[in-house]
């Protein structure tokens, strides 16, 4: 695993026009960044991150299976009580999935290790899916980088496969796609999210998670009162299940994407629990519930909120005693839990975290994210890699 | 590195084009759905009227009447709905569209272009449905027939007879009207009010 420095394409900000994407500058900050790529050996990835990643998932499902059984789990998950049914319900129908992205400690070297799994309302898929994809091509054609180059990343071709199963086998004929008000990235996410299922054939309406309304006869309804039957939302089920309308979830009848048991393995409760269920496990870290914190012996200690996201509210802890509050946030009112520390790996002045991704059980490519702190937050760094 | 090729193996550009793109262009790949797999079939005709229906089955030309008549009745529940003309016949096509005022509103919809019966000649409840067919060149369903949920049906309006999936027949979910708006959202407010340093983000991870 290398870290090679690159010419940016002179046109790619021309190109990003062109092809709609908005997001690669946040804030005044590049996040898309092509001066420098990873390189990864074929090994390093069939071994070390694409086999691990679809384990870690079926390691995942199981504890989803345990959850849903367990009263006494699903309160330690701070999953709603009046939720309970309609979450063990979601998963005893095997309701389908679409996607999810796991969060990898891997510096090139021996097992990466799980920090987190984002089950419910992963991003960074266009970057991933398409614009990596398409640096690549440009970079292979103008003779930049080897011919014989590859990437790991079929995401595309899986979404527009799953999406083409999901309306064969499920009858999803039209989904409704939906994110919040007030965000480019979301709005561009979700935008690629249409173009893969349209070209699966589906209809692909969109609109905004505030303007979801409530029909007479008990199901939800878009702008023009028209039912939503099936409906990929990048919203939180943490969210939803505690707002106004989750009262409703149950008769509205809808399908969703992702389905509701995704807020069991979305929420940071799943570290320890999987920690419980395969301990010492290559991939894994050490995790406990906060109040299990005494089993966590010596060294460094990272905690975390149950429910949070983009590295917010997180904590260092030293022998147990020191803490250093590592960022601020508005999370933590759930309670934390505790996961050892296992530095991302540096190159230069950089972090490296790997995302990767899976569209339902299927390990399907990877992103990179670099930052000069750390904790990888909001504004991190995209650069694509390579097979070598 | 082609069969065991580990990234997408081709990525069609233009539709993934934004810049000049006003709508999604239908994609002619629309086709491929009625293979075999899921759920259960059954055997169904498509007729444009009750009279094409009676000269099919001229000893049951009371089941045609009737059933175009459950299926209009489907047709004025569950059609899709248009705030514009313009939206409607975008989608169906020139005059395809009627304009309709009820007690929770006035739109605009497409006409019934024909309905599907199944099992008409069953002692069995028969089942029939409405369905549409689209006149317009930037419908995915131009010339051929489609459900009021969005199924299409594979080949053109020509053809009459289909193996349909049984879930064409389960009767689709209704709404009159909206009783309330704004019950998803109200955490986003809540948590991206934080700190001086807020960067109005969204919520994926």
């Amino acid at each position: 695993m290398l870290r090679i420095a690159s010419q940016p394409r002179p046109n790619w900000e021309q190109l990003a026009t062109e092809f709609g994407f908005h997001f690669h500058t946040m804030y005044g900050e590049p996040y898309w960044d092509e001066s420098a790529y990873y390189q990864f050996t074929l090994q390093q990835i069939e071994q070390d991150i694409e086999d691990p990643t679809e384990e870690l998932h079926q390691m995942c499902l199981h504890v989803v299976d345990k959850v849903v059984k367990s009263e006494a789990l699903l309160r330690q998950c701070q999953i709603p009580e009046a939720h309970w049914d309609y979450i063990a319900n979601s998963w005893q129908q095997r309701q389908p999935s679409l996607y999810s992205r796991l969060d990898l400690v891997y510096d090139g070297n021996g097992p990466a290790k799980l920090l987190e799994n984002n089950a419910d309302t992963p991003t960074s898929l266009y970057e991933t899916g398409f614009w990596q994809w398409l640096w690549l091509e440009n970079l292979v054609d103008q003779g930049k980088i080897a011919r014989n180059a590859d990437q790991f990343n079929s995401l595309q071709e899986k979404l527009v496969n799953r999406f083409r199963k999901l309306k064969q086998q499920y009858q999803y004929q039209r989904i409704h796609f939906t994110c919040c008000a007030d965000s480019v990235e979301d709005r561009g996410t979700v935008q690629y999210l249409q173009d893969c299922a349209s070209a699966a054939g589906i209809e692909v309406p969109f609109l905004y998670v505030e303007e979801i309304g409530l029909g007479d006869t008990g199901y939800f309804t878009d702008i023009q009162d028209n039912p939503i039957t099936h409906c990929f939302k990048l919203y939180p089920w943490e969210f939803m299940l505690r707002e106004e309308f989750g009262d409703a979830l149950e008769t509205s009848e809808a399908q969703w994407l992702e389905p509701a048991w995704k807020s069991v393995i979305s929420n940071k409760a799943l570290l320890p629990l999987l920690w419980q269920s395969f301990e010492n496990h290559p991939n894994l870290l050490p995790a406990f519930f906060e109040q299990d914190a005494h089993k966590a012996h010596g060294g460094k200690w990272i905690k975390k909120p149950l429910f949070s996201r983009e590295g917010a509210n997180i904590s260092l802890l030293e022998d147990n005693q020191q803490r250093t509050q590592l960022s601020d946030g508005p999370y933590g009112e759930e309670g934390f839990v505790i996961q050892q520390f296992n530095p991302l790996p540096r190159y230069g002045e950089h972090y490296v975290l790997i995302g990767s991704w899976l569209v339902d059980n299927q390990a399907a490519g990877i992103s990179i994210r670099e930052d000069s702190s750390l904790i990888t937050q909001d504004l991190s760094r995209y650069l694509p890699h390579i097979i070598l | 590195m082609s069969h065991n090729q580990k990234r997408s193996k081709s990525i069609h550009l233009p539709q993934l084009r934004k810049a000049f793109a006003l709508k999604p262009l239908a994609l002619g790949i629309a086709s491929v759905m009625l293979s075999a797999c899921g759920g259960s079939r059954e055997a169904s005709q498509i007729y444009v009227s009750p009279d094409d229906c009676k000269q099919d089955n001229p000893e049951a030309t009371g089941q045609c009447l009737a059933a175009y008549e459950a299926a209009l009745e489907e047709h004025n529940r569950t059609s899709p709905k248009f705030n514009t003309e313009n939206d409607c016949e975008y989608e169906f096509g020139s005059d395809r569209c009627q304009y309709v005022k009820t007690s929770s509103g006035s739109f605009f919809m497409p006409f019934m272009a024909g309905y599907m019966v199944s099992q008409l000649m069953q002692p069995r409840p028969y089942y029939s449905q409405p369905l549409y067919t689209s006149f317009s060149p930037y419908s995915s369903f131009r010339s051929r027939w489609v459900t009021s949920n969005g199924y299409v049906f594979d080949g053109d309006i020509r053809r009459r007879s289909y193996n349909a999936p049984s879930s064409t027949f389960e009767k689709k979910p209704t709404v009159n009207r909206t009783i309330k708006r704004g019950g998803f959202g109200s955490s986003v407010r809540a948590k991206s009010s934080w700190g001086s340093s807020s960067k109005s983000k969204g919520w994926g991870g």
